[in-house]
């Protein structure tokens, strides 16, 4: 599937959101099974097909690492951590040491200490994105790219770790 | 009511919207434009969700089981919402009052079973499907004929909570239009009446759940962006907090609480709560002790823990949709919890802003129900208003280590599925287990385990060579069911997840049957009148297809398709049942390939976002669209 086609848009990695929210807007409208509670079960079973399709497509867009992911596999690229080049090394022993000091700061219930980690991590995941975005847009090679998948991953694994510390730090 | 209403057996059936609560129940329709709530002949609209079962065999709901309760509190089912699509070994379902259980025989389903006078076992299903019961009969006094209901669940409830929540209402004889979570039938209420777009958040503080659901409104389109909440937090925790208190200062230790003591305890301390919405302080009088003065401010302390609790789920659903408090532009408040000065008083300074609330916290949920069973049945009368749900709860397998592969992740929109692909891990393995949980947890022990089956009959093959796919499918009530497929080999299995503590159809067939007076005769009576309607229904929609995309027929498509209606039209006016059904199944077949053609036309025109142009263009779009939606 084509998640950029089925929601009728280009398919790049610089996507505004708020349009791409508004086409799925219109097509649920078009779509959702509630619009056909009292059509036969053949345009039923069309609509939820559709709608299903339709909603894939949004959670992949939406997501930069699904929608990565999507781009890359539209030009043949295999994707998926398994089918990956390991990342750099050096990016790994930082992630690591990132990690440690993360471990750190919970064991010390310092909340403001894990913030101040997950900003740091949150604006580099941003840089990432904006690398990604101008990757695909120039249209170079694709290995660089599927480092930058790598690196994206670890920061969204390394963020989920910091709100599961902070609920427990919460709690 | 109104009394000079003529009786008419004719009358056409009316839609209803039902909320199943854990303290109280209640049932409303929508009259001309506006959704009221149904009282029952004391004028009372809130049915507290208790039944008591006596020992001639007479089953009372609401009001007076409430007075039967502290009497024969083993017979009394109180809140029985918490146990629905529990297992009997379930530690919550321990924890949770003065009921008997019976264990289940080794092997059997482990539903949990009260003990109760006169009936020997109920299960939670049937003690709900009591209460729906004594609703619809409320319903059918206002309405004469009442047609499906839309009945809400928590956001928060998981696959087996809804499963058994469809189940009580088939068995209470109600066809369920659909089930919507509460947070967004709350703010269908709102949404109508104040016309208003935005963001905003919808605080539900009920009896026995807390629900925090953000969702966006947009010309119509009502779309939840996260949901979240503490499926364990009520109420009846405020009340318990001040029972502990008062027990405490009347010098009761553990040893020496009974439960009959606890009950009135508990009974004072929810009057103290109420009286404290106004007062500033009240003197709880326990029958038989001295009075124990509460003041409120001593009350907002011992519920403050509650409200943190609160704070930290609407927190991160705030984060899961990517919204700060600025961006709110309202906040709902549900359930009566939120009526208590502190829960306000929290919620303003926790959203910056002060929270909506011009409908009756009790009632605006049930009234957004009307309002979605309005819309559903109503065939498209009010076609510009839809709602979006998600999935509260991410849903995965287990792979190996005991680690949870997400497949779903949670606040994806419904309808949905996803697919994910799996291999063996030893050589010749000719089973694959598959382990379905739900929950946002990394190992599957800290998640909601929901089913297990096995994939069997795998050739023999080097491990890593087997291509086994599962497929998720979430449809619009939020129930899943899981497809699993060896891809070498197309072997091919499907489980509709209904765990082993549910029931299944075989069995609430025969509940059914138990429940009619006269069993297979009105059952197939039943089953007669609702697939002509049923049939008259296809007919009318289908008519209206071939007149709004008569382009769209290929040759001698329309002659097919017209002599399938002209077939399901005469049996429709026969007797048997199964003769309209063959029928329906027939006329879909002819109209498959039709209706794949006006979806795609629906698409194109959803696209280029107006709803009808010039027919040529979109014809011509329908095609380039076509092709991307073409599998």
């Amino acid at each position: 599937m084509d998640p950029f086609a089925t929601l009728g848009m280009p398919a790049n990695f610089d996507v505004d959101l708020s349009v791409v929210e508004k086409t799925h807007r219109e097509l649920s409208r078009a779509l959702h099974p509630d619009r056909y509670v009292a059509s036969g079960a053949s345009e039923r079973r069309a609509a939820l097909g559709k709608a299903v399709e339709v909603n894939e497509a949004w959670r992949i867009v939406r997501d930069p690492i699904r929608r990565a992911e999507a781009l890359l596999e539209l030009r043949g690229v295999e994707v998926g951590e398994t089918a990956e080049p390991k990342a750099d090394p050096e990016f790994l022993m930082e992630m690591l040491e990132q990690r440690e000091a993360l471990a750190d700061a919970r064991q010390a219930r310092d909340l403001p200490g894990v913030r101040r980690l997950a900003a740091l991590v949150e604006v580099r995941s941003r840089d990432a994105e904006r690398e990604m975005a101008a990757g695909f847009a120039g249209g170079g090679p694709v290995a660089p790219l599927v480092a930058k998948l790598a690196e994206l991953r670890f920061y969204r694994r390394f963020l989920d770790e910091v709100s599961a510390i902070e609920d427990e730090l919460a709690a | 009511m109104n009394l000079l209403e003529i009786f008419d057996p004719k009358a056409p059936p009316r839609p209803i919207g039902i909320d199943l609560g854990t303290t109280n129940s209640l049932v409303a329709y929508v009259s001309g434009e506006r959704p009221i709530a149904i009282a029952n002949c004391d004028l009372e609209v809130l049915v507290p969700s208790v039944v008591s079962y006596l020992p001639s065999g007479e089953i009372v709901v609401g009001r007076r089981a409430v007075e039967l309760a502290s009497e024969h509190p083993r017979d009394t089912i109180v809140s029985v919402k918490r146990f629905m699509g529990r297992g009997a070994d379930d530690p919550e379902t321990r924890r949770l009052g003065p009921y008997e259980f019976i264990q289940p025989a080794p092997g059997a389903s482990n539903t949990v079973r009260f003990k109760v006078e006169g009936r020997g076992a109920v299960t939670p299903v049937e003690v709900s499907a009591e209460i729906l019961r004594m609703l619809k009969a409320q319903a059918e006094d206002e309405l004469r004929n009442v047609g499906g209901a839309v009945i809400t669940v928590p956001a928060y409830f998981d696959d087996a909570q809804r499963q058994a929540t469809k189940d009580a209402a088939r068995l209470a004889g109600l066809e369920v239009l659909r089930l919507i979570n509460e947070p967004t039938a709350a703010a269908l209420a709102y949404g109508l009446e104040k016309k208003k777009s935005g963001t905003f958040v919808v605080y539900d503080l009920g009896g026995g759940t807390f629900d925090v659901t953000t969702l966006v409104l947009d010309d119509g389109v009502f779309q939840v962006r996260s949901t979240g909440g503490d499926s364990q937090l009520g109420g009846d925790d405020m009340d318990r907090a001040i029972a502990q208190e008062l027990l405490l200062k009347l010098g009761f230790d553990q040893g020496r609480q009974t439960p009959q003591l606890v009950r009135l305890v508990l009974d004072e301390s929810r009057k103290a709560k109420h009286a404290l919405t106004t007062l500033d302080f009240v003197d709880a009088e326990v029958p038989g002790q001295r009075l124990v003065r509460i003041t409120r401010s001593r009350f907002e302390d011992l519920i403050r823990p509650l409200l943190e609790r609160t704070g930290a789920a609407c927190r991160r659903a705030l984060k899961d949709a990517g919204l700060t408090p600025k961006n709110i532009d309202g906040v709902i408040l549900v359930g009566g919890a939120t009526r208590v000065p502190a829960v306000r008083k929290y919620v303003a300074q926790l959203f910056e802003k002060e929270p909506l609330s011009d409908i009756d916290p009790d009632q605006v949920v049930a009234l957004g129900a009307a309002v979605q069973a309005d819309l559903l049945a109503g065939q498209g009368q009010s076609e510009d208003i839809l709602l979006l749900d998600v999935i509260p709860l991410s849903l995965g397998i287990e792979v190996g280590g005991g680690v949870v592969d997400k497949i779903l992740p949670r606040n994806s929109t419904i309808p949905c599925s996803a697919r994910s692909t799996y291999t063996t891990q030893k050589d010749n393995q000719t089973g694959f287990e598959i382990h379905v949980a739900q929950g946002e947890r990394e190992m599957v022990a800290d998640n909601r385990s929901l089913a297990r089956f096995t994939l069997k009959g795998i050739p023999p093959m080097p491990a890593g060579m087997a291509r086994l796919e599962v497929t998720f499918q979430v449809d619009a009530d939020g129930l899943l069911g899981v497809r699993a497929k060896e891809v070498t080999t197309g072997i091919e299995q499907t489980v509709s997840v209904k765990p082993s503590y549910g029931l299944d159809d075989s069995t609430v067939e025969q509940m059914l049957l138990e429940a009619l007076d006269h069993g297979e005769d009105d059952l197939t009576r039943r089953r007669l009148a609702e697939n002509r309607v049923e049939a008259s229904r296809i007919l009318v929609a289908t008519r209206k297809g071939l007149d709004a995309d008569a382009d769209l027929l290929e040759e001698g498509e329309r002659a097919l398709i017209e002599e399938a209606c002209a077939k399901l039209d005469e049996a429709g006016r026969g007797d048997d049942p199964s003769r309209i059904h063959a029928r329906i199944a027939a006329l879909d077949d002819a109209t498959k390939a039709f209706a794949g053609r006006r979806m795609n036309r629906a698409i194109a025109r959803a696209i280029e976002g107006k709803k009808v142009d010039t027919i040529e263009k979109s014809v011509e779009h329908a095609k380039g669209i076509e092709e991307a939606h073409a599998r």
